[in-house]
């Protein structure tokens, strides 16, 4: 049993390692990008992994007890969470971004809240129009 | 050198890294140019310092901060959903009545 310990303990350092490689990767892609989306892009990606494999090989370590059990718990929560954070972000910046078009390209011109003040509608009502132009 | 020592050691290695870490991207939400630039970089910030919380519970044997792990992802996840919408109301209504200004301005001229 002993043996079986400690091979899992040293599988466990190897991924804890990797997680932490992940997350020096991702912070050189943040520090890197001059755009806040492509910055956005590393962040998102690099977080969600980087914890997984972090936590997963702490697992490992710790073995069949409570503990893992709540580490998977911020595991699942992280993996619906950091996504949707991602897309309201994105959001904020297609809608208050001033010099969009020189990066970005938009089908209406100027920035989203251009278009939001000329036909005096809110986000959520222009996203269910188009949902359902699509299903007609 | 058992077992024991080397998880120890390498625990020590990992923190310090994190740490640094930490302190970059702090470096950048002062720097970034924009309002999205730092409302990602908390983010990252919070992910890193749960990576952290969760390496000590392990390390120190006491399973009770693994909750504060929990937690911790939570609130963050809170505060970019609210700092988005708070931002994105003021943006608006700042616009709104931009709008309106320059409309009275240019019905007096007429």
């Amino acid at each position: 049993m002993a043996i079986i310990k400690a091979i899992f303990t040293i599988l466990g350092l190897i991924l804890l390692f990797i997680g932490i490689l992940i997350f020096v990767f991702e912070l050189a892609g943040f520090v890197k990008y001059r755009y806040i989306l492509n910055r956005m892009h590393a962040a998102g990606m690099g977080d969600t992994l980087g914890i997984f494999i972090c936590l997963f090989g702490l697992v490992l370590i710790c073995g069949f007890s409570f503990v893992s059990a709540k580490l998977l718990l911020v595991i699942a929560f992280l993996w619906f969470a950091s996504p949707t954070a991602s897309h309201l972000i994105s959001r904020l910046e297609a809608v208050t971004d001033e010099e969009i078009n020189k990066y970005v390209d938009v089908q209406t011109e100027g920035n989203l809240s251009e278009y939001l003040r000329k036909e005096d509608k809110d986000l959520t009502e222009i996203l269910n129009e188009e949902e359902e132009e699509e299903d007609e | 050198m058992t077992l024991d020592m080397f998880t120890d050691k390498v625990y020590s290695v990992v923190l310090v890294i994190l740490a640094i870490m930490v302190l970059v991207c702090l470096f950048r939400a002062v720097i970034g140019p924009r309002v999205p630039d730092r409302i990602v970089s908390v983010n990252m910030m919070g992910t890193m310092v749960m990576v952290i919380i969760a390496i000590l519970a392990v390390k120190n044997n006491e399973g009770y901060l693994a909750d504060i792990c929990v937690l911790y992802a939570m609130i963050s996840f809170l505060a970019v959903v609210v700092l988005c919408k708070v931002y994105l109301g003021v943006y608006l209504e700042k616009k709104k009545t931009d709008d309106k200004k320059k409309e009275e301005t240019e019905d007096g001229d007429h």
